[in-house]
This record gives C-alpha cells, sequence and structure tokens, in this order.
C-alpha cells in the first residue's frame, strides 16, 4: 500500500477529527492529500508525533488521530507506554511503517529487523492494537477504530513512492489556524 | 551550617505556583518525577482542577503539554535540569517555530547545596541554554515576591507566545536531602 493513497484513505474517514502529521513527508502528504485546519503539520520534534496527539485527546473529547512513522516511534517507545497509563478513550494511533528511515537513506529500521510496535503497543495497555497491509484492511481497522472506544493502535505497513512537494506551512500559523477549530480566536488565551 | 542541615522552608513557593496555574487556566500539567519538586506536583495531583500527566521523558512531557494547548487546554510542563538536557530539540524545532506558551517549571540542579557532580554540568548550562534560545527566564532562590514573579512570568508567556522558563532552586524548596 502505497503511504499517499494510505493517507487519502485515512483523510475521508476522518471526518472534521483532528489530524497529528509526523514530520516530513507525512505532513506533506497529509497537505495533498487535502489541506484543512485540522491537520497539524510538523517538520521537527522528531517522535513527538503521537505526544502531541495524546495531549491533544487529553484536552478535547474529541476522537484525534496521529500519522506516525515507525522511525520515529522507535525514538519515543515511552509514548506507547504513557498511552498505555493515561488510557484516552478518543485516540487513534496510525504508524506508517515502512521498516526503514526513508529520509536519511532508506536504512532499515528496527521493524524490518523484527520489532513489532504491535507487540509494543500491546504490552504497554494498548490491547486495540493490529496490523494491515493493505488499503482495505486500512479501511476496517480505521472504520472499526472510529466507531469504538481505544486507545488504539495500527501499524499500517506501506511504500514510499517518491517525494511530493513540500506542504507551504508555517509551524505558527498551523498551531493558530489549528487552535482556532477549537476556541474562539475572540477570546485570546490569557484569561486576565 | 549547609544549605540541607537549614530548616525546612515553608511550602508557600508550592502553593503560589499552583495559584498562579489556576489563575491563568493552565489545568493540564505533564511532568517527570522529581522528589524536589514533588511537593507542588502532589498538590496538583490531588486537586480535580488539573490533570497530571506523567510522561516517560521530558521531550515526551512537552509533546504532550503542546497537543493540549493546541486543542484549547492550557498546559504546563515539570522537570529537572537534566531533563531539560533530554528536551532541547522539542523546545528549538516544535515549542519556538510553533510559539507555544507552555511555561516550564524547571527544578535547577548544580547550585548551592549541590551534592552530585554528575548533576552540575546540565543544571549549570540550562540557563545559559534557555539564554541562547532567547527563553525568558526567571530563577527563584526565595519566595519573597515569587507570587508576582510567576504571575507575571505566565502573562508574559502568553503574551509573546513562547515558553517561559520558572527554575526553582534547592535554596527555594530545600532541595534533594543527600
Amino acid at each position: 500500500m502505497r503511504r499517499f493513497e494510505a493517507t487519502q484513505l485515512t483523510l475521508r474517514l476522518a471526518g472534521d477529527r483532528p489530524i497529528v502529521g509526523n514530520l516530513g513527508p507525512t505532513s506533506d502528504e497529509l497537505w495533498h492529500a487535502g489541506h484543512r485546519d485540522r491537520n497539524f503539520y510538523t517538520y521537527g520534534n522528531m517522535g513527538l508525533c503521537s505526544s502531541i496527539a495524546l495531549g491533544m485527546a487529553l484536552a478535547t473529547d474529541e476522537q484525534v488521530i496521529s500519522l506516525d512513522g515507525d522511525g520515529s516511534l522507535l525514538m519515543n517507545l515511552g509514548t506507547l507506554a504513557s498511552i498505555g497509563r493515561e488510557q484516552p478513550k478518543n485516540l487513534i494511533v496510525v504508524v506508517w511503517d515502512n521498516e526503514a528511515w526513508g529520509q536519511t537513506g532508506h536504512q532499515t529500521s528496527h521493524t524490518g529487523t523484527g520489532t513489532s510496535l504491535e507487540q509494543v503497543a500491546v504490552s504497554c495497555g494498548i490491547a486495540s492494537s493490529s496490523t494491515v497491509t493493505d488499503l482495505e484492511e486500512l479501511e476496517g481497522a480505521l472504520s472499526s477504530a472510529i466507531a469504538t472506544d481505544g486507545p488504539h493502535l495500527i501499524v499500517a505497513k506501506i511504500e514510499e513512492a517518491g517525494y511530493l512537494p513540500v506542504a507551504p506551512v508555517e509551524p505558527e500559523f498551523t498551531l493558530y489556524r489549528f487552535r482556532n477549530t477549537f476556541v474562539d480566536p475572540q477570546q485570546p488565551a490569557p484569561p486576565h | 551550617m549547609t544549605v540541607n542541615e537549614s530548616a525546612p522552608p515553608s511550602e508557600n513557593w508550592a502553593h503560589i505556583i499552583v495559584q498562579a496555574l489556576k489563575d491563568w487556566d493552565t489545568s493540564l500539567i505533564a511532568y517527570v518525577p522529581d522528589i524536589s519538586i514533588h511537593r507542588v506536583t502532589s498538590i496538583i495531583d490531588e486537586d480535580p482542577f488539573f490533570r497530571l500527566v506523567s510522561a516517560t521523558r521530558e521531550e515526551e512531557a512537552i509533546g504532550i503539554a503542546v497537543g493540549a494547548y493546541a486543542a484549547g487546554r492550557n498546559a504546563a510542563v515539570f522537570m529537572q535540569s537534566s531533563g531539560f538536557g533530554n528536551s532541547i530539540n522539542a523546545l528549538a524545532s516544535l515549542c519556538l517555530p510553533a510559539r507555544t506558551p507552555i511555561p516550564f517549571f524547571i527544578n535547577l540542579r548544580g547550585g548551592p547545596g549541590e551534592f552530585n557532580i554528575s548533576q552540575v554540568p546540565m543544571g549549570r548550562a540550562t540557563v545559559p541554554i534557555l539564554d541562547l534560545f532567547g527563553v525568558v527566564n526567571f530563577t527563584l532562590t526565595d519566595d519573597y515576591r515569587m507570587d508576582r514573579v510567576v504571575d507575571g512570568a505566565m502573562k508574559l508567556c502568553h503574551a509573546n507566545r513562547q515558553p517561559v522558563a520558572i527554575c526553582l532552586t534547592q535554596l527555594l524548596h530545600g532541595g534533594k536531602l543527600a
């Protein structure tokens, strides 16, 4: 399954739900698949995509979707333990797993040498964890996750097929735009 | 007489921080436990106003706090200076470019009374690193007018839409005994 097609499918199923994009190509493809105010694009902070999504899930009752990556999640496996500890019902973590660090020369990542992020997640208390290998399975797993209480983790085995142009996004504006879908922009943060 | 042998400081500092967090409607607190600031995080843990979230690492705590803020809930992080060392890239590549008003409460090691050589380099480097990034920071050694400093730091944090660091020292809270 190509990651861009998987991203398009995710966006179609997500409706208005907030989505956090992992750094680089995942965020680029999220933008190309459908730019919207509720896309939180990242271009740094490798490893923190699902931590950011966890914070969102603890701040809103709405379902939050994280589009993480295998290399990034391996950098911050502790966040799976934190998700398992907090048990946010409204968090769905999707891991685009190409078993490689795609941006740095396609070196094999630890998921390519035996690490199962699904099993790590289960061990951390994320009971609803699964691995999918094609678009049909992804659609089934994501539809089921959206319809039920989480936390959910879906490892989606993907291939990259070249890179789309870097999305023209600006971190400060991403946050401003995203946050204003949750708060009234006429009411600035300081309460006094 | 060493610092550790002096009378234990009052807990006033902890209550001042809790009050400032409430005054600024900052209810999600992400942290990595630290004995020296356990007093304040335990008050937070017992107060239903707050949601205290344990992270496994300080950069994760920053990610959680940024996510909460992005979804409309003000958030703060608590860590010690060694953990600040663990989280510099989260500050540099997330908080600063996205302009996130997240207060960092940092237990600053390596000052008067420090007993652990391994805590000195990162503790001493914390404020210079904050300064390098242009992160406004205040170091507190006693609770005189501390309420005004912390409240003012929170106001500045939101006005500037950038993190501020409030560094808490052993002189303030009594520190870790050894």
